[in-house]
């Protein structure tokens, strides 16, 4: 009975299952490979070798890992709260396009302390504005947010670009791009490594974000509403408020993202510049299943697979969407567990069974309900 | 009775061949709800036979059993006299029993022939040409309400419902079942609807109306079936409703269906009441002249007054859907009115919000549990508190304090006698009943002066209903106000002061516990006249 008790069964069967998913997407993608002629063992083994066992594949996972984990601990609120934030792609570019224009504005007359501080808020600014005009549209107008926050990253690809060949351009340079942040002014590393401080940025953002589902007011109502509307309605919650809040702060996030980016590793726009870690971002936190502090070894290990992506393409000669593909995957059975679940195929028979029971049990006669 | 058989060539049957459906000993439990309990029933050919009950007595449970699209737990069903298992509606449509359910399901953007030909295509063209000339023929007499090719949307409820009756029999139905088929018309659509019933019978249809309508059942039926707490507790028949006088059985079915004689009042409560005695202490709840739309933008509460002093309990008496729940919410402050005002200890609140309510002391104990009275993923601690989640002792500064939030759960728990294993079970595994406890404990926790309780003992067994009843009496002795919501008439008696009677979104009549009138009042709340 090990799903009555408190936890251990709610605990153990998605950690199991989340396994599960994931162990299915590689062995799924490995028949991919070896049908189309590659040595899946081997391109497997070249990746944990290289991404895991080499430091300098510990090193750019971890950097990789910096705005996955900030997009992330966005995502975290925004999902958590009920509001499906699919444009922090979009988010992020903006973001991150601001801090490319105004952070050489500024670095010349700023000590560099400040120049960061100011970068930071210009891409949580970029990021939140972004996400304003969904949180607007659905709350105004009841517009759903998954299509406008999607509409938008189109928007926001095509707008970046033009931007960086046109009003943002460097004039020194025929390339579209913006003005390049000088060296000695970008973010430092961690001390003792090649990983720059992004990184802490990012766990200290999924840190905050556990931290205020575990004991904030704020973050017991934004799960509310997530949970269920009408509840939050009857129980007199600001719905539209905390909606709105969800959305600015998922977007802010990935501006942030998009600034630590930026800042840290890029050191100027680019147009067409697009990492898109929207996608992977939701997969990951899924495969975590919302738990903000599962996110830390997840992101960890999408950012291994990135990487081992590119290391597969350039030695195994393995497409570089071949990560994409097992991430999609990954989800696709990630949902097929889940439902199995719910379904009581795992450890959580009784207590699904007992909840339906009830659910029909307090509306005695399901369809009298109306005269 | 006399059946002209214009369609039907076979000549006239023996007894035996009118019974088109019979079910037998039908059992249905939903957990520890039994919905049906052992209930027979005959629906004969050329007859229109009413299903009468309260709301929970049963009628949708049996009439899903009969259509297929529920499997009862005991019992047999018979077509023609064979056993039949209806495992989906399909089944049943098979076996010719057609249902028009309350909510119409024809496709807006689809002509009147393409609903009624939608799905019975053979191929895959669609011929419909041929779909008319069947309609032409399939009863001399029943028109299509409007030109073939008319959309759906573009036609009225009464149209919509004629062209639902249609198309069952266009599937070769002659069982039709009409779930509450005069709750979406007017009273001029009333009347076609039982002109087409009544020519349907002539031609050999068997007819079951599910209704708690007393008089329409009685206008058009030949047979009436009262079903009460999921058992078939009488049937009238045609001698019976022939020629009887019209008062008595109606008298006669109220008292079936409301359960008959008032029951003597607690002894804790004398017959005059605080009511009699502070009839000039101050409102604590004055709902002045509201008007409140519902959901299709009709008002639900039409221009209602209403004022609750200390210590009584005001029992609102309804059939479901006559604007009680939107008059609770309004007064919870989760449903904007459009006229009228709302307040509470002489504080204003109309149009104020959920949290001004509850800040000017107003419980609501929500009849919609599971939809919107808990967080089922929730901690039965967490649901606690979900009306007072800034407030201390749960919070300081915005940071929870869970020592105080399962302290405050373990204090409740025991106080309501909730039987879980402790604050941390998650409340969509409790039982209606427990969740009740839970929903009325947060409600009570913040001694509302004012609580409006809808339904609060639907579904519960006897002790825990008699436990919330004891509960919210003793609330109201400690000078607080109640507003009662409910149906069930035997517990309105019991615990209230007073009793106003909802219908069509008005209180049409109060009556003060010493006049208290079972007849009149199940009277007045199938829409009769005050």
């Amino acid at each position: 009975m090990t799903s009555n008790g408190p936890g251990l069964g709610r605990v153990v069967t998605p950690f199991i299952s989340s396994l599960l998913a994931l162990i299915a997407a590689f062995v799924v993608g490995g028949i991919f490979l070896e049908a189309r002629g590659k040595d899946a063992l081997g391109a497997y083994w070249l990746m944990i070798e290289r991404g895991l066992a080499s430091p300098l594949g510990i090193s750019e996972t971890m950097i990789k890992a910096a705005p996955i984990l900030l997009v992330s601990a966005g995502l975290l609120i925004a999902l958590k709260a009920g509001v499906w934030n699919i444009g922090v792609d979009g988010q992020f570019l903006v973001g991150a396009l601001l801090v490319g224009v105004v952070t050489p504005a500024v670095v010349d007359d700023l000590p560099r302390g400040l120049v960061w501080l100011i970068a930071a808020l210009v891409g949580v600014l970029g990021g939140l504005l972004w996400a304003l005009v969904p949180a607007l549209l659905k709350v105004r107008y009841g517009l759903n947010e998954i299509i406008t926050t999607l509409m938008l990253n189109y928007v926001a690809v095509s707008l970046t670009a033009w931007s960086v060949k046109g009003p943002f351009r460097d004039p020194n340079t025929v390339a579209p791009q913006t003005v390049a942040i000088p060296r000695a002014s970008r973010l430092p590393d961690i001390p003792g490594t090649d990983v720059h401080v992004g990184l802490l940025a990012g766990i200290v953002a999924i840190v905050v974000v556990a931290l205020l589902f575990r004991s904030t007011t704020l973050g017991f109502k934004l799960w509310v509403v997530g949970q269920s509307v009408p509840a939050a309605t009857h129980v007199g919650l600001p719905v539209g408020r905390l909606t709105v809040f969800a959305l600015l702060a998922s977007g802010g996030a990935a501006g942030l993202a998009g600034a630590s980016d930026l800042l840290g590793v890029k050191g100027l726009f680019q147009g067409e510049w697009q990492p898109a870690y929207g996608l992977t971002a939701f997969a990951l936190v899924y495969l975590a299943r919302l738990q903000p502090l599962w996110v830390l070894p997840c992101a960890y290990l999408f950012s291994f697979l990135d990487f081992g992506g590119g290391v597969m393409a350039r030695s195994a000669d393995i497409p570089t969407y071949f990560v994409a593909m097992v991430e999609g995957l990954m989800l696709a059975f990630l949902a097929v567990a889940t439902a199995w679940e719910r379904q009581g195929g795992m450890l959580g028979k009784s207590r699904w069974r007992r909840a339906r029971l009830d659910a029909v049990e307090t509306s005695p006669d399901p369809a009298d309900e109306s005269t | 009775m006399t059946r002209a058989d214009a369609l039907t060539p076979a000549p006239p049957r023996a007894d035996q061949d009118e019974i088109a459906v019979e079910v037998r000993g039908i059992g249905k439990r939903y957990g520890d709800l039994v919905a049906n309990d052992d209930i027979s029933l005959t629906i004969r050919r050329g007859e229109i036979q009413a299903l009468l009950g309260e709301n929970g007595a049963g009628k949708t449970t049996l009439m899903n059993v009969i259509a297929g699209m529920v499997q009862p737990d005991a019992g047999e069903i018979r077509v023609d006299g064979a056993p039949v298992v209806l495992a989906t509606p399909r089944d049943a449509l098979r076996h010719g029993i057609g249902t028009v359910y309350q909510h119409f399901t024809l496709v807006p953007n689809l002509s009147i022939v393409e609903n009624i030909v939608l799905g019975t295509e053979r191929g895959i063209l669609l011929d419909l040409a041929t779909a008319r000339r069947t309609l032409d023929d399939l009863l001399p007499g029943l028109t299509l309400p409007a030109a073939p090719a008319t959309l759906a949307r573009n036609l009225s409820m009464g149209q919509r419902q004629r062209v639902e009756i249609i198309k069952v029999l266009y599937r070769g139905s002659r069982v039709l079942l009409l779930d509450e088929p005069t709750s979406v018309l007017t009273p001029a659509e009333v009347e076609g609807l039982f002109r087409i019933l009544l020519r349907l019978k002539d031609e050999g249809v068997a007819v079951l109306l599910i209704t708690h309508k007393l008089d329409e059942a009685l206008a058009v039926s030949d047979r009436i079936s009262v079903l009460r707490g999921g058992r078939n507790i009488a049937e009238l028949g045609p001698d019976e409703l022939a020629g009887a006088d019209l008062p008595a059985t109606r008298r006669r079915v109220v008292s079936l269906m409301f359960g008959g004689e008032p029951t003597e009042p607690v002894a804790a409560l004398p017959r005059t009441t605080i009511a009699d005695e502070r009839a000039d202490s101050p409102h604590l709840l004055s709902v002045q002249r509201v008007t409140s739309l519902g959901s299709h933008g009709a008002p639900v509460v039409r221009d209602l007054s209403l004022d609750l002093r200390a210590g009584e309990i005001f029992g609102l008496a309804g059939v479901d859907g006559n604007g009680q729940k939107e008059l609770g919410e309004v007064v919870a402050g989760q449903r904007r009115t459009t006229h009228g005002r709302v307040l509470v200890g002489g504080r204003e609140i109309t149009n104020h919000g959920v949290a001004v309510a509850v800040a000017a002391g107003v419980g609501y104990v929500t009849d919609d549990r599971l939809g919107e009275g808990c967080v089922a993923a929730g901690s039965i601690a967490d649901n606690l508190i979900l009306k007072c989640i800034d407030r201390p002792p749960f919070a300081r500064r915005g940071v929870l304090h869970r020592h105080a939030i399962d302290r405050n759960a373990r204090r409740l728990i025991a106080a309501f006698d909730v039987r879980a294993p402790g604050p941390a079970t998650r409340i969509g595994r409790l039982s209606g009943g427990n969740i009740q406890k839970v929903l009325l404990a947060r409600e009570l926790a913040r001694n509302p002066k004012v609580l409006v309780c809808n339904n609060p003992t639907s579904g519960l067994d006897w002790k825990t209903t008699r436990f919330v009843l004891q509960t919210l009496r003793e609330h109201a002795d400690n000078g607080n106000a109640v507003l009662l919501i409910s149906s069930e008439l035997d517990q309105l008696f019991e615990v209230s002061d007073r009793v106003g009677v909802i219908a069509a979104g008005q209180v049409v009549a109060t009556f003060p516990r010493r006049d208290l009138d079972a007849e009149e009042i199940g009277r007045l709340m199938l829409g009769g006249r005050p």
